[in-house]
């Protein structure tokens, strides 16, 4: 049976598998017996490009067989600690969101081609710390701003997204917050006010730590993997799209979370 | 000429029937769509006749078992007609007949709306609302015939031609006794089917979306079938039922209103009689019309849609005010254009009471937008948002009541307020004018939950965005048809029971000459014969004044009776609500394949045990509702009974407006804030507005809607009781 590597990022992790992206995002997501339920993140990696990375192969040829009645290893952790930042970026693969109840969406990566007609960012930090910031720097001058070397305050990978401001990403006072779905508001505005006239401050932080999950509508462009001067984007499909050709992924992360 | 138009008014239930069966056959002969399209309706169809079928099974028993205590009243005591047993099973028999063929249709016609929708829009709609109108249309079919059938019969018997009148009047009276068949199946319809619905929508919601976190109208949700079925069970069979019982019983009291107002007035009282029945029958017609006019373009919005389908509902009202006016001065009518004026009275009231209803719970005005901007805060301030517009909500209705009575009285009574019963006949003439239109007015609320279903069926079906759109459209009008709809049966309750106490006394009176009372003490020493005696006379008979202690606990009963009943369904439906979470958590414990999609879970079981709940739930509630006025009169008597229906009918239907009208107003609130406002779903806002949403589920479909049933049955009770009442009370 073919293994698979996939770097988890809530929680940080590395997982060994031998289901397939599709029926690990639905494991992770809902559990063997279908009784848990909750969200998941990860990223699929390349086994070849981490061969001189020190992670614990051995441990991974040992547990991650077959289960005696011949039905494939669902999981093995490898590592829970400082995974993201010994990974290196030609080893990701496609990235996959699966939802509550597991469907699982797969993003490729796309070429960084973004424009910018605003000079407000909102951006959800997702691994290895998950602060929630608004910024005057594009995902990429955001990127580099935090794994680029030049800031006290820094990590040497990071995975991100940018996340909707609607007509918050122009005029903060704005009343009309349509579909915004975040809480305190009043707060994000002033963090906007803030860093919009601030000058020697490109970044402030809304929240301290990513509160319950990442909300899929919410999320602009797409996801950002940074590591100084490079970047990893992938896309998010449009809602369009969504609609059309992921209808059943797209309804379920719409559902409201109630609990 | 007066032969001519009574079976005319036969002719038009066999018309209206014929339609619907026309209907019928259109809708079948289209496509059903895919494989899974065909199965998922195959579920809901098999879950709504297993209902059915179990409600008629216990429905069998109670019923049996209420015509033995009929036969022994009418045949033991002979305080009742002899006929009353056949009628009451007739009636009951009808009402079970025009529900199960509205569920049959309405259950085939989701799938088929749903694939007509891949097309056109235009197409969705007319499938949708012809399937819609088979129940309206089958409801008033049944409906006149039943009683152009039954007054035929006992001219037959009892000739009308004998010169008193007096014939007439007993079999109006007596025929009045036989809607009680259809009180009884509207009880089991209503309560039993507003329980059924909501256990399961609140179940499937709270295991589904809570803790298994699966969208709504999800097909691995074993209650998701029983949730669609519910839909079909309390808005088309419960709906169709009260309202059948309304119809009737509206028909039925104006008759004998009729027929007592123009006692010993030669043919004028036949003409009388056959006015209520003409107008009725005009109104099928018409409501043919307006169905036809439903019409719409290829993508049309939500108001083109709302356009269209009031386009058909107002030509029918437009036809049914000139065709009145043609046959009150085609029967020669004393005082047509007041005869007149209390049918339009009674038409436009229906009107204001549906656009009131509107106002306050449709999203696009301003109380559902209030209570979703208040969601910002919330969720306690949402419950009392609600709970507040719901208040203010019951002012139009009751004002528009108030006034249709005061001008159908003033009207038909030549503004003479001592002229009772001409007055009470306009009244009765006022409730038939509302419901005359019955045919597409219930056609647009049965018409929700085939949209409704339509849209489950597609989204289950994984049919694509422009297809879901066209659903989404037309369960949207569906939605806000369905409330307009509660408004209307609630407001029609409020007038037939007003109709029906009326014909309280009348009946009294019938009871009185049975069992050989001749002579009234109408005061001052003068003694009255009972046939002759006024309305004044029996008041002063019996005492009913707001200074007998017996009408003021009559009329404290009433109201405790309206709350009692309202608190029993709502605890029925969190008990039932417990037994469906008990088995969606089971299923999805003991079968695991359900969440990846490889096990399909048994949706015949959550059916199964809503259907079952909902028998055994409904059992107190309704045992409350037939057995306070039989207590009531045999410890007030006639007093007490008339306070006790008063005090009933004033509470209920206030309540009833506000459970409504607050539960649609959270509903659609919450849809508000899903369309994109306030932070949009799974917003804070959007929390706050579910729980609203949630307490608001059995208020506007279970208790609201059962509240018309118990102020309608708790009338019927006592008329059919009055007997009993008349000859033994403690008090």
């Amino acid at each position: 049976m073919k293994k698979y590597l996939y770097l988890s990022i809530i929680p940080e992790s590395l997982i060994a598998s031998m289901l397939s992206p599709e029926e690990f995002g639905n494991y992770f997501a809902v559990g063997s017996r279908k009784r848990s339920r909750g969200q998941a993140v990860f990223f699929e990696l390349d086994s070849s490009q981490l061969r001189d990375v020190d992670l614990p192969w051995r441990e991974m040829d040992a547990r991650c067989v077959p289960h005696p009645d011949g039905t494939p290893k669902r999981s093995v952790y490898l590592s829970i600690y400082r995974v993201l930042e010994r990974v290196p970026l030609e080893a990701f693969k496609d990235l996959y969101l699966a939802t509550d109840d597991g469907r699982v969406l797969a993003l490729q990566q796309g070429a960084y081609d973004l424009q910018h007609d605003e000079r407000l960012h909102f951006y959800q930090e997702l691994c290895p710390v998950t602060p929630r910031v608004v910024s005057t720097l594009t995902p990429k001058a955001f990127s580099q701003f935090i794994t680029g070397g030049s800031n006290t305050l820094e990590v040497p990978k990071i995975v991100f997204c940018n996340l909707i401001l609607r007509s918050l990403r122009h005029d903060p006072d704005s009343e009309d917050i349509g579909e915004l779905p975040y809480e305190n508001i009043g707060h994000l505005r002033d963090c906007l006010r803030e860093v919009a006239v601030a000058k020697e401050k490109p970044t402030k932080t809304v929240e301290r730590q990513l509160r319950g999950e990442i909300m899929y509508r919410t999320v602009k462009d797409g996801y950002f993997v940074g590591e100084g001067e490079h970047i990893l984007y992938y896309p998010m499909p449009d809602r369009s799209k969504l609609e059309r050709e992921y209808y059943e992924w797209w309804r379920s992360a719409q559902a409201p979370k109630l609990a | 000429m007066t032969e001519t138009i009574f079976w005319m008014a036969g002719l038009t239930g066999l018309i209206a029937l014929a339609t619907a069966w026309m209907f019928t056959r259109q809708m079948l002969r289209e496509e059903e769509g895919t494989e899974r399209m065909r199965t998922i309706a195959s579920h809901v169809r098999r879950g709504a006749m297993a209902y059915l079928f179990q409600q008629y099974r216990v429905m069998l028993i109670v019923f049996v078992a209420m015509a033995l205590i009929l036969a022994v009243l009418a045949f033991g005591f002979e305080v009742q007609s002899r006929w009353l047993p056949v009628g009451f099973l007739l009636a009951g028999l009808l009402s079970a007949l025009a529900g199960f063929y509205g569920m049959r249709t309405a259950t085939a016609a989701s799938a088929r709306t749903a694939h007509a929708a891949r097309t056109s829009l235009g197409r969705a709609l007319r499938v949708s609302f012809r399937s819609g109108a088979v129940m309206g249309l089958t409801v008033v079919g049944f409906a006149i015939l039943q009683v152009v059938f039954w007054l035929w019969i006992f001219n037959q018997i009892f000739p009308y031609s004998d010169g008193s009148g007096e014939n007439l009047m007993l079999a109006t009276t007596t025929m009045l006794n036989f809607a009680m068949g259809a009180s009884f199946q509207a009880l089991f319809a209503r309560v039993g089917g507003g329980i059924f619905t909501k256990a399961a929508d609140v179940g499937a919601d709270l295991v589904g979306k809570v803790e298994a976190g699966i969208p709504e109208d999800d097909p691995r949700n074993p209650a998701t079938i029983a949730d669609n079925v519910g839909d079909n069970v309390g808005d088309v069979a419960g709906m169709g039922a009260d309202l059948f019982e309304s119809y009737t019983g509206s028909i039925l009291a104006a008759c004998a209103l009729g027929a007592a107002a123009f006692l010993g007035a030669g043919d004028m009282q036949w003409k009388a009689v056959l006015f209520p029945l003409a107008v009725a029958g005009l109104g099928i017609l018409a409501s043919i019309a307006g169905v036809f006019a439903v019409r719409t373009r290829e993508g049309a919005g939500q108001r083109e849609l709302l356009e269209s389908l009031s386009r058909g509902i107002n030509l029918s009202a437009i036809l049914i005010t000139a065709a009145s006016l043609g046959i009150v001065f085609l029967l020669g009518m004393e005082n047509p254009w007041g005869l007149w004026g209390a049918v339009v009275a009674g038409l436009l009231t229906g009107v204001i009471i549906g656009k009131s209803t509107e106002y306050f719970t449709a999203s696009s005005f301003k109380p559902a937008r209030e209570i979703a901007r208040q969601a910002n805060t919330g969720p306690a301030t949402v419950i009392i948002s609600g709970t507040g517009f719901g208040m203010i909500s019951v002012a139009i209705p009751m004002l528009a009541v108030a006034a249709g009575t005061l001008a159908a009285f003033m009207l038909a009574s030549g503004f003479d307020l001592m002229n009772l019963s001409m007055g009470l006949y306009g009244i009765g003439v006022a409730a038939v004018g509302m419901l005359s239109t019955l045919g597409i007015t219930l056609a647009s609320d049965a018409y929700g939950p085939i949209a409704d279903n339509a849209g489950g069926n597609a989204e289950m079906s994984g049919l694509g965005p422009e297809v879901r759109g066209r659903t989404d459209a037309l369960d949207s009008l569906g939605n806000t048809t369905a409330a307009t709809g509660k408004g209307f049966a609630i407001g029609s309750a409020a007038l037939t029971a007003l109709a029906l106490l009326a014909t309280y006394i009348e009946v009294v009176r019938a009871s009185l000459i049975r069992t050989g009372v001749t002579l009234l003490d109408a005061g001052n020493g003068l003694m009255v014969a009972v046939g002759e005696a006024s309305l004044r006379d029996f008041m002063h008979y019996f005492g009913v004044h707001l200074l007998n202690p017996l009408v003021l606990v009559g009329i404290f009963l009433g109201a405790m009776a309206a709350f009692l009943f309202c608190g029993l369904t709502v605890q029925a439906v969190g008990r039932a609500a417990g037994k469906m979470v008990d088995e969606v958590r089971r299923q999805f414990n003991e079968m695991p394949g359900i969440m990846d999609g490889t096990q399909e879970p048994d949706y015949a079981r959550c059916v199964a045990i809503s259907t079952k709940a909902a028998q055994r739930e409904m059992m107190l509630p309704s045992l409350l509702a037939v057995a306070i006025p039989i207590v009531a009169g045999l410890l007030f008597g006639v007093a007490g009974v008339i306070g006790l229906l008063a005090g009933a009918l004033a509470c209920g239907f206030v309540l009833a407006v506000f459970l409504a009208n607050s539960g649609g107003a959270w509903d659609n609130a919450k849809k508000y804030i899903e369309e994109g406002h306030f932070g949009g779903k799974g917003s804070a806002a959007h929390k706050a507005a579910v729980i609203g949403d949630t307490v608001g589920d059995p208020f506007k479909d279970t208790s609201g809607p059962s509240l018309n049933i118990l102020i309608k049955l708790m009338t019927m009770t006592a008329i059919v009781f009055a007997g009993i009442t008349v000859s033994w009370h403690l008090f």
